[in-house]
């Protein structure tokens, strides 16, 4: 014999006056069925993108505190209007807007010069996140390929960040033109562009490194 | 097509965001000038470099662990949450 549990009502089957209650424990019997649902497809659609939400905040903050906080604080409205987030689209293309957003409100609202970039900062940065790498457990063995990870990776930081931005979004996180567009706020053909000399930009750093390194970007 | 019109297609082409009539015309200009057909590949080299040498940082623990909680109010363990299914 079955018996349901309603959170809020409880249907016993088959028992017409129970002397005692039989009743599944869940721990979620107090909250209604309709906000557990809720918690059920947002840690499905949402919260599945923690990783890559985070990646995107450390980048834009270059701050791995200022990037938690982010974090926090987009998953919270993001929960809170979880029901105007319109099933079947891109949830992730969804939250980054959302982090975005945040980003723009809590950190650059003062900022005079949005788009500068602070070459310190970006040392700092790079040096405080390759001692986390280094407790991964990846291992460095081949000189080679891992100072050309860290030389891309100053090379794509030293862009300016409306270059670095769409960069990132296309290719590291994939999402398409329109999806970046309505992230940056701007038109398509701004997005095309930006690639375009980003792209080009990140192309000279790159040559740059590999002629001081002595390492030849083409082969691979 | 002019080199103008294929440069400001180009990243579009590098991505697959392009319509095909203008691939075409694409495709078209790159097999006969050199130095478009130069860049396109050189695009392309950097988005192949930069998706496969950047790497990407986990969220620590403690933010997994926060976030969870945010959308888990009434109860106080964590093993049933989905993630960990």
């Amino acid at each position: 014999m079955r018996i349901y549990l309603e959170p809020g009502r409880f249907q016993i089957m088959d028992k017409p006056a129970p002397t005692h209650k039989t009743i599944i424990p869940t721990k979620k019997e107090a909250l209604p069925r309709e906000e557990r649902q809720k918690q059920l497809e947002f840690q499905n659609e949402a919260v599945v993108h923690l990783h890559s939400l985070y990646n995107y905040a450390l980048h834009i903050t270059m701050n791995p505190d200022d990037a938690e906080d982010l974090v926090q604080e987009t998953y919270l409205k993001a929960y809170r209007f979880f029901n105007s987030f319109e099933r079947g689209t891109n949830c992730k293309a969804w939250l980054f807007k959302i982090l975005k957003n945040n980003y723009i409100n809590r950190f650059r609202k003062n900022s005079k010069e949005p788009g500068k970039v602070d070459y310190d900062l970006i040392k700092d940065f790079y040096h405080s996140i390759k001692d986390t790498r280094r407790d991964s457990s990846e291992a460095d063995t081949d000189y080679f390929h891992s100072l050309l990870h860290e030389e891309v990776y100053q090379a794509l930081l030293s862009l300016p960040e409306e270059f670095r931005e769409v960069i990132q979004l296309c290719d590291i996180e994939g999402f398409t033109y329109e999806e970046i567009a309505n992230m940056v706020d701007s038109p398509i053909g701004t997005v095309r562009s930006r690639l375009y000399r980003g792209r080009k930009l990140l192309r000279i750093q790159l040559e740059e490194y590999a002629k001081k390194y002595g390492i030849n970007t083409d082969e691979d | 097509m002019n080199c103008k019109t294929a440069r400001v297609l180009m990243s579009a082409a590098v991505d697959g965001e392009i319509s095909f009539t203008e691939e075409k015309g694409f495709l078209s200009h790159i097999s006969e000038c050199k130095e478009c057909l130069e860049e396109f590949d050189d695009a392309k080299k950097t988005k192949l470099i930069i998706k496969e040498r950047i790497i990407r940082f986990k969220a620590p623990q403690a933010l997994i662990d926060s976030i969870m909680q945010l959308t888990d109010f009434n109860t106080r363990e964590t093993e049933e949450t989905l993630l960990y299914e």
